[in-house]
């Protein structure tokens, strides 16, 4: 029965996003929503622990036969990438629970249970998905549903924000389609095993189509998980969107598509393919220019969300140079990325909605003196900042280390300064806002100790998202060594 | 005298049979052209008529905003319901409906209840586009 838990917690979550319709009553919803996440968790975790004892899971769906029907696959980084992103999503579920009520309007707030429901499920399913017709259309699900969960607010500049994304991830979408098309047309199969038997022997023959439909998947899902020139939609959507769900878009939503770009790469072509074409290079490239340029812009922001909007650039130029180098550890720290970056992200995203909520302001110069008034709160924040800004243990230090001895492994070593100097980066726009809320006469003069202080139950998923997040340092060789796509 | 008298009579007529048309269309998915989208927009089409030519009172007797919302999910429900056990019955053997004889309305597996449950969601949500233009709230 283990074997079918992939399917079951798809289902699940769909199934349950649509009982919530049926109930107009805010309270029940709540309790369906966090209730069916939670039995997705329980049932991840069991995934996860019967994953690790063994190879691979492959499932098929319509029919035994590959060749017909859709396929599963499940190896331990899909496991592991799918328990942290149910617990991120758990723990976003509780944090809006209380806070979803002071930012959207009071007659929308069920859809956003609704549509956080059919995109997690969409999520799990690109993880899951063996199949690249069905990757396609769980990639559409969940663009429609992002789009969802950012208008909620109905202000001009969500709109604006949600037409920007809605467009520019229908071009995204649009080219994934065509490479799909052109893979299609060269191997007749959608499978992605299948494609990688038939295309090993004979790619040779078409380089230019290989080399076509390389770039078209770069680009398409690049532009969809923001890759440094092709970011242009984040900051917007990410800072307007009300606090819960810019912690999910910026956690969940962006990864599974980097997550399926190494699938494609690395599973249904092979590194021996990848690394004769000049592709590779150019996602090193982005991915050194997001590191770098993500961070510059993040120092000029004045607001605190689109702050964290434009570090999540930066921290997905990580996750691409980890893949653009090439390697099978380059790609494992680039998992490790995805989910060391999903719970600091979240942690950081969802206590910028409380400083936001509690002072009533957006900029972050209103910040100066909020450790006094909320000393927890700006510690979990300072936590989340060290992990991004690398200070070890936390996982920012971890695949930041990695990434450099890989560099050092294939012979880039002047690859390291880019990963320096984009940690130095990291520090000047994290670590103003740590030390003007901490020290400083002038900044705390007229302050009271705890004095906008939050209740415990409302903190206590920040806890655990930081928590899980010196977990995943703590243990990180070994799940380092369970990484390969 | 009434102005639209022509159009609620003529609405009179053809309203069931476009109604009946839809139907129709839905049931014989599997086996003519078709299926749950196509009639669905027609059973959907005919509620718009309803609407333009009866006004909006009328309609939200008898299909009120809470009653469509309803069918839409409950015909969503039970398409993952059966599209989620047909999923899992191949790989778990669990029993699954025969195929029949090709040309008889009761064959072809899930494909009949899956196009009816497609069919009333598509209806729902064509009339609910309608009505979110007109009267531009969600």
């Amino acid at each position: 029965m283990t074997n079918y838990i992939p399917i079951i917690n798809i289902l699940i979550l769909i199934l349950f996003s649509f009982v919530m319709m049926l109930f107009k009553d805010k309270k029940k919803i709540k309790y369906i929503s966090i209730g069916s996440n939670l039995v997705v968790f329980l049932l991840s975790i069991f995934l996860m622990v019967y994953s690790i004892s063994r190879e691979v899971i492959t499932l098929s769906i319509g029919n035994p036969n590959n060749l017909l029907g859709i396929e599963f696959y499940i190896g331990k980084s899909e496991s592991v990438v799918t328990l942290v992103f149910t617990f991120v999503m758990l723990m976003i579920l509780w944090f809006s629970n209380f806070a979803l009520e002071k930012e959207v309007p009071e007659n929308r707030i069920s859809f956003f249970y609704v549509l956080i429901n059919i995109l997690l499920a969409s999520l799990l399913g690109v993880i899951y998905s063996n199949d690249l017709f069905n990757s396609y259309v769980f990639i559409e699900v969940s663009t429609l549903s992002a789009c969802g969960i950012i208008i909620l607010k109905d202000k001009k500049e969500n709109i604006k924000a949600t037409v920007k994304y809605l467009i520019m991830s229908t071009i995204g979408s649009g080219l994934v389609l065509m490479a799909i098309a052109y893979i299609y047309s060269i191997t007749g199969h959608l499978n992605i095993s299948l494609i990688h038997e038939t295309i090993v022997g004979n790619y040779q023959y078409h380089e230019n189509a290989v080399l076509i439909i390389l770039g078209l998947f770069t680009i398409g899902l690049g532009i969809k998980s923001a890759v440094f020139p092709l970011h242009s939609w984040l900051p917007d959507a990410h800072s307007s969107a009300p606090t819960p769900a810019s912690a999910a878009l910026s956690a969940l939503v962006i990864k599974v598509y980097v997550f399926m770009l190494m699938k494609v790469l690395f599973r249904m072509f092979n590194y021996e393919i990848v690394n004769s074409f000049i592709i590779m290079d150019i996602i090193l490239l982005l991915g050194s220019m997001g590191m770098i340029f993500g961070s510059i812009m993040a120092i000029m922001q004045k607001e605190l969300k689109r702050m964290v909007a434009y570090s999540s650039v930066a921290q997905m130029g990580y996750i691409v140079f980890g893949i653009g180098l090439g390697t099978v550890t380059g790609t494992a720290i680039a998992i490790y990325h995805i989910i060391g970056h999903a719970v600091t992200k979240s942690s950081l995203f969802l206590i910028s909605g409380l400083f936001i909520e509690k002072t009533g302001s957006k900029k972050i110069e209103d910040l100066k003196g909020i450790g006094r008034e909320m000393p927890l709160t700006l510690g979990l924040f300072t936590l989340g900042a060290f992990s991004m800004v690398g200070i070890p243990i936390l996982p920012g230090f971890i695949s930041k280390w990695y990434l450099s001895l890989t560099c050092i492994e294939v012979g880039r070593v002047p690859l390291i300064l880019i990963i320096l100097a984009s940690s130095l980066l990291n520090v000047l726009y994290y670590f103003p806002i740590v030390i003007n809320g901490y020290f400083g006469n002038d900044n705390l003069d007229g302050k009271v100790y705890n004095s906008k202080k939050v209740e415990f139950i409302r903190i206590l998923p920040i806890v655990l998202l930081v928590l899980a997040m010196m977990i995943i340092g703590g243990i990180s060789f070994n799940l380092i060594e369970l990484f390969n796509i | 005298m009434e102005r639209d008298i022509i159009l609620k009579e003529v609405g009179k007529i053809l309203i069931p049979l476009i109604q009946l048309f839809g139907l129709y269309v839905i049931i014989n998915g599997h086996l003519s052209p078709g299926g749950g989208f196509s009639g669905g927009t027609i059973l959907g089409t005919s509620l718009i008529i309803m609407h333009l030519i009866y006004g909006k009172d009328f309609i939200m007797k008898i299909y009120s905003r809470k009653r469509l919302i309803t069918s839409l999910s409950i015909s969503l429900i039970f398409y993952t319901l059966i599209k989620g056990y047909s999923f899992l019955s191949y790989q778990l053997h669990l029993p699954h409906p025969s195929a029949g004889v090709t040309g008889r309305i009761l064959s072809a597996g899930f494909i009949l209840p899956l196009n009816i449950a497609v069919g009333f969601l598509v209806a729902s949500v064509f009339y609910i586009i309608f009505t979110i233009f007109i009267n531009s709230e969600v």
